[in-house]
């Protein structure tokens, strides 16, 4: 599905520009909107929980009224919780998955397998001293056994 | 080789990844400066008390909503943007690729599946423009970005809520919903910050989202070979601990937030009554510390990965130079 990537050449200059205006230019209404289409708004109320003694809420006394809104809170209560252990369960998949593929890497200070392999020699790997005979079972085994139980490390 | 690998964005998507990324940081600083309040004391403070932190919360707000726009619209008008949108629908291969990643750390299978590949030695055509975790990082951050903006909207509309509720107890519900909803995108930008920042292969930061398409080559010279590549590339020396105190921060992080969205019920006032004085559990307030100290990592990544762009880019321009510079010199006489 990945042969042909759809994404032959950049976006347009125009494209990018013109949807740029747009993109502003409808945000500013939004916001204009939300004030109330007011050029003052700070007359209306104002979140502020830390300020002393003030702030909207601070009277609030009776807790959520409204079943919709209380639902609505006690939903998204419910997501967090679900979707919360389900990215911790991708966090553990993708640690463990990372593990075995650096198991499979170059150690460092493991020397180059291929000589050929120029970028690795730059970064302090020495191909022609006397550990190359480590590097060379490492090499014959990377083929056929690619994992030797290096999960574990 | 070298572990930069292919490009698969546009100049246009990585600039946008960075801004939204920028953007998004700053709307978490501020808006858990207030969620949790009790536990970040300092991040209100350092932003200016209530009403800088407020004042950054609506700025940067008004610049997710620009992004938003821009990019729907970027996805309808042009034609990348449509065959892009295309990539990204979820298939059974997906399905196939979550469950093969759990039997691959098992042991069970030798290779992850083709849509959950990143670089790492593949080669290009072998690795899908969004792997299954990409495409479900953009489903629930593009759900939550929309949820997020309409609920932050009406918030910032009293007007707006009363015309529907009428009540204050209906703003700070939606204060509440708000609050507990970006929780989910906070534990989700934590694990994509430890997915794109510790594999081995691109530790410290993945480049992909960095540097566009047409900076990188498509081919290597030394593609010829039979397997994947890995084992050509060699291992970071402080990737181990790197990556395992990373992993601890990252699961405390994600487990503090959570619970800590639990036990505050939302900000800032709870269903029941207790105004003002949230749980100030010494462990619940280091270990949302921790989640925010993981952003701040992430946002670090992110400018990382942006100087490498730099770099790269100042490269790719003195190897263009070299040849007429060089009066007799033959850079490719190797």
């Amino acid at each position: 599905m990945s042969r042909s990537l759809p994404e032959t050449r950049d976006y347009s200059v125009l494209a990018i520009a013109v949807n740029a205006v747009i993109a502003i230019a409808v945000t500013a209404v939004v916001v204009w909107w939300a004030s109330g289409f007011a050029y003052n708004a700070e007359a209306l109320f104002r979140v502020g929980p830390t300020v002393e003694g003030g702030g909207i809420g601070a009277d609030w006394r009776a807790g959520n009224t409204i079943p919709a809104l209380d639902f609505l809170i006690a939903f998204v209560h419910a997501a967090d919780v679900l979707m919360g252990i389900f990215i911790l369960v991708m966090v553990f998949v993708h640690w463990g998955a990372f593990r075995r593929l650096a198991s499979r890497m170059r150690q460092p200070g493991e020397p180059a397998r291929y000589d050929s392999d120029a970028d690795a020699v730059a970064d302090g790997g020495r191909p022609s001293d006397g550990a190359n005979v480590a590097g060379g079972a490492n090499a014959s085994a990377d083929n056929t056994a690619r994992d030797p139980g290096g999960d574990d490390r | 080789m070298t572990n930069l690998d292919h490009g698969k964005f546009t100049r246009m998507t990585t600039t946008f990844h960075t801004l939204l990324a920028l953007d998004v940081f700053i709307l978490f600083f501020s808006g858990y400066g207030l969620m949790f309040n009790d536990e970040l004391w300092w991040l209100v403070t350092l932003m200016g008390g209530s009403t800088g932190v407020t004042a950054v919360h609506r700025i940067a707000g008004l610049g997710l909503v620009v992004l938003i726009v821009f990019w729907m619209l970027m996805m309808i008008t042009t034609s990348t943007g449509r065959g892009n949108f295309r990539q990204i629908l979820i298939g059974p291969d997906d399905v196939a690729a979550a469950i093969q990643d759990f039997k691959f750390v098992l042991g069970m299978a030798d290779e992850r599946h083709p849509n959950a590949r990143q670089f790492a030695g593949y080669k290009s055509d072998e690795v899908p423009l969004l792997s299954y975790i990409g495409k479900g990082v953009v489903y629930i951050f593009s759900i939550e970005l929309t949820l997020l903006t309409i609920s932050g909207l009406l918030i910032w509309s009293k007007t707006g809520v009363m015309q529907y509720f009428a009540t204050k107890t209906a703003a700070m519900a939606f204060v509440v919903f708000h609050g507990l909803l970006g929780v989910i995108m906070l534990m989700g930008v934590m694990f994509h910050i430890f997915e794109h920042g510790f594999h081995p292969a691109f530790y410290p930061v993945e480049v992909k989202a960095f540097i566009p398409r047409k900076l990188i080559p498509e081919e290597h010279a030394d593609t010829d070979h039979d397997s994947t590549g890995i084992s050509q590339l060699s291992l970071a020396p402080s990737w181990g601990w790197a990556t395992n105190v990373m992993g601890v921060l990252t699961v405390i992080g994600i487990v503090s937030v959570l619970v800590g969205s639990i036990f505050d019920e939302g900000y800032p006032v709870p269903r029941e009554l207790a105004v003002g004085g949230g749980p100030t559990d010494l462990l619940l307030t280091v270990g949302i510390n921790v989640g925010i100290l993981v952003l701040f990592i992430g946002m670090a990544l992110q400018m990382y990965g942006n100087l490498m762009r730099v770099r790269w880019q100042r490269q790719l321009e003195e190897e263009a130079r070299a040849p007429a510079a060089t009066d007799g010199g033959r850079p490719n006489d190797d």
